[in-house]
């Protein structure tokens, strides 16, 4: 059970997302700052592998960070490591797997209260998916969260679907293969009523379920109101579609509009998600935004802010994050632009120069052992 | 002279050439190797220094002689002992893709090559290193012009690759698995292929090295040179490093002088970047992290863009990125033959501590890692001309052998 000192920062939490969900400004630099610190200050107390790694930052009773940019930050990676919880994670209401990655192993988000997951998620999906409140049917190429319960994004999409969807949503997506057939014949039903849709997958399974539908000349024209949500990139895949190829290829096929087609930005790692900003999705640079208790800083390699316009890797720090780590530190990289950041691609890192094996490389090899028996 | 000692003559003194820093070709090419790599003067001077260096007279006929022989053999028939008489014929064609490499890893074949007396093409890269050293070649005996041409094309220009690979006798090519399958799928049925694909190295040090001072620096200081050089990035870059636990030095402090080693090699041969890669800001970021947990060490370079790691998950491969070195503890030879075998991993070296005759354990275990080269720590980036590199010979791979008998 959430001690008191928890259910107070959640109490808190849940007042700041229903303000903003009630369309009020959320929290200023003052109020979030307190907040981050509170919660840091209760995680360095409760949490044990974020309490060693604070130490080993230099972190410690009587030296606090003194502003919620101090906060050291997790790598993500750590949620594979270990267990980062304020709780005992039996207790978790909601674990989330890692998943999209070529990790050997998967890590784990135990969150203590779903009500946190479900109210940040709520507030920013309605805010910057549903701000005409339409009841959609949701296509879902993401897992099923009926089969998948430790997905964060069959979660998600399940959970919208839910409240806000027509009662008709569908999954088309298992392991990695799309069910195109399946799709096709749920959109025509769709357009046939004239019942708009939500379509929402990962840029992979989207470009898989592109494939198909170019290779049959199969197009549609999805019924007035309907949008797109793209997630997840190519995390760990070895085909990456430039996005802007891959837009122009869903509303060829769709017939959705590309500024209906909007990108959400989430980890398994967060509670609370980034979206494409309304007035970007027309332009050739979307820049993201977040609701006001998830900000990010641009770091260096070593964790130091880079100046404004920079780019640099993305640090997280979402007041959702209430029972594991508050400040998580990501591999994706990007930078500052008025009112959000734009992200950029993982494709950045210069090429080997070399004849040395890398880690992609290896996977890629058949596995056959070189030694002698 | 003979026709195989005029050439073999020309190829070791145009290397000789190369081996003087102010030598204007090997001052354009550094220039344009230092372009395309972004690997630093020193970097690339001590490359082309021990790339031409190795390319002596003595050292080619030691090589030439170890493998057919004897240098006339290329000329005509020799008389063996117990054996036919033999003569070896270059193949008439021979072809060098050295599509994915760090400096020069086609100049030795070449050398051979032309040696044999094949006619040698060569797909350069942007720096032209090949073919500016086919010019002082040239130079130094014109019939090699006849014999040699580089070029740069585009790898994915399929009728380009298959006109020139499907017409040699030998193609030797270095690159990735995919573009290996691709360079096969290319050849005439009975050409030779050489194929050089992406490998690692690694390192043993024992715990009788580890209870002499003077093994100890030397291992500690030759590590952290194989680990630095190039960045890292060559298929005799040291990635994974074992040492014997219970040993006069334990294996954590030995791990830290690796490092502070680390410092001491980056300053001879500085980082050909500034920004770190998002993999090995994520790799240094989670050593920090378990590190802070009690479960290894990650020791950062002071001033330097360097990581040595002790003791990471031994469940992972080691993390085979830039100017990072694993340092794993085992009791035994059986524990890093173990840890190769688990992680499939390709070695081209494995480095020894080098003043004594290894434990047999050691031996057997070398032998059996799959590496074609044992060397000391320190020299794992020096190859010698007259070692089988890839476990290949050098010249064998471009003559047919003639027997009479």
């Amino acid at each position: 059970m959430t001690d008191a000192a928890g259910r107070a920062l959640d109490d808190a939490f849940l007042a700041l997302v229903r303000a903003w969900a009630g369309g009020g400004e959320g929290c200023d630099e003052s109020a979030f700052d307190a907040h981050a610190r509170a919660t840091f200050a209760y995680q360095f107390e409760r949490n044990e592998p974020y309490r060693r790694f604070a130490r080993a930052q230099g972190v410690s009773e009587a030296r606090a960070p003194r502003t919620w940019r101090e906060i050291p930050a997790v790598p993500a990676t750590a949620f594979k490591d270990a267990t980062l919880a304020t709780f005992d994670p039996v207790e978790a209401e909601l674990t989330f797997h890692t998943s999209g990655t070529t990790a050997a192993t998967a890590g784990k988000h135990y969150i203590e209260r779903a009500a946190l997951y479900d109210a940040a998620l709520l507030a920013g999906f309605d805010r910057f998916m549903l701000p005409d409140r339409p009841k959609l049917r949701y296509l879902n190429f993401v897992p099923n969260p009926r089969f998948r319960p430790h997905s964060s994004l069959g979660y998600m999409m399940g959970h919208v679907a839910v409240l806000r969807g027509d009662g008709k949503a569908a999954y088309f997506l298992e392991d990695d293969r799309v069910d195109v057939a399946g799709f096709a014949k749920a959109l025509d039903a769709a357009c046939a009523l004239a019942q708009p849709v939500c379509i929402a997958g990962t840029a992979f399974a989207l470009a898989a379920l592109l494939d198909e539908l170019e290779r049959d000349a199969r197009t549609f024209a999805a019924p007035a109101g309907s949008r797109l949500m793209e997630t997840g990139g190519f995390k760990g895949r070895a085909r990456v579609v430039e996005r802007a190829e891959l837009y122009a290829r869903l509303t060829a096929a769709l017939g959705i509009a590309t500024e209906a087609i909007v990108a959400e930005y989430g980890m398994t790692e967060l509670v609370s998600q980034y979206y494409d900003a309304p007035q970007s999705r027309a332009g050739e640079t979307r820049v993201k935004v977040a609701p006001p208790w998830l900000r990010t800083l641009i770091v260096d390699g070593d964790g130091r802010e880079v100046p404004a316009g920079e780019t640099g890797f993305l640090r997280h720090v979402d007041l959702g994050n209430r029972s594991s780590a508050v400040a998580v530190d990501t591999e994706d990289r990007g930078y500052r632009v008025d009112g959000g950041i734009v992200l950029l691609g993982r494709d950045l890192d210069a090429p080997a120069r070399g004849c040395s094996l890398d880690a992609e490389a290896l996977l890629a090899r058949p596995f056959v052992s070189t030694l002698s028996s | 002279m003979s026709p195989a000692g005029r050439r073999l003559r020309a190829v070791a003194d145009a290397a000789e050439r190369w081996t003087n820093a102010d030598f204007p070709p090997r001052v354009r090419t550094t220039r344009a190797l230092i372009a395309r790599t972004g690997y630093t003067e020193p970097v690339v001077d001590y490359a082309l220094d021990r790339l031409f260096g190795a390319l002596g007279r003595d050292a080619l006929l030691a090589t030439i002689e170890g493998e057919l022989g004897s240098l006339a053999a290329l000329d005509g028939f020799v008389t063996r002992t117990g054996r036919p008489d033999v003569a070896y014929r270059g193949l008439a064609r021979v072809a060098i893709v050295s599509s994915d490499t760090t400096i020069g890893v086609a100049v030795f074949p070449l050398a051979f090559a032309l040696c044999a007396g094949s006619r040698v093409t060569v797909k350069d890269r942007d720096d032209r290193l090949i073919a500016a050293f086919g010019e002082t070649l040239a130079q130094e005996l014109p019939e090699l012009a006849e014999r040699f041409e580089s070029g740069v094309w585009d790898g994915h220009d399929e009728a380009a690759s298959r006109a020139l690979l499907g017409a040699a006798d030998a193609v030797v090519a270095f690159g990735r698995t995919e573009t290996l399958a691709a360079v096969r799928g290319l050849l005439a049925p009975e050409a030779r292929f050489l194929p050089f694909g992406h490998r690692t190295s690694a390192g043993y040090v024992t715990r009788e090295a580890l209870a002499d001072e003077r093994q100890v620096a030397a291992c500690a200081g030759g590590a952290a040179r194989d680990a630095l050089l190039y960045d890292g990035e060559g298929c005799l870059s040291l990635h994974a490093l074992f040492v014997e636990r219970d040993g006069a030095l334990d294996a954590a402090t030995f791990a830290r002088r690796v490092a502070a080693a680390c410092d001491v090699a980056a300053v001879e041969f500085p980082a050909g970047y500034h920004e770190l890669d998002a993999t090995v800001v994520a790799y240094r970021r989670a050593a920090l992290f378990r590190a802070a947990q009690g479960r290894g060490e990650a020791l950062a370079g002071v001033t330097a863009p360097h990581l040595v790691v002790f003791d990471p998950p031994a469940d992972e491969p080691p993390p085979l990125l830039r100017r990072t070195l694993a340092i794993y503890p085992v009791d035994t030879p059986s524990d890093a033959s173990a840890f190769l075998r688990r992680h499939g991993l390709p070695l081209e070296a494995l480095a020894l501590a080098g003043d004594a005759r290894p434990r047999a354990d050691v031996e057997a275990f070398a032998l059996a890692s799959g590496a074609s080269r044992i060397a000391a720590f320190g020299s794992l980036q020096d190859p010698p001309l007259g070692g089988e590199h890839g476990g290949a010979g050098r010249i064998l791979p471009f003559v047919r052998a003639i027997y009479r008998a």
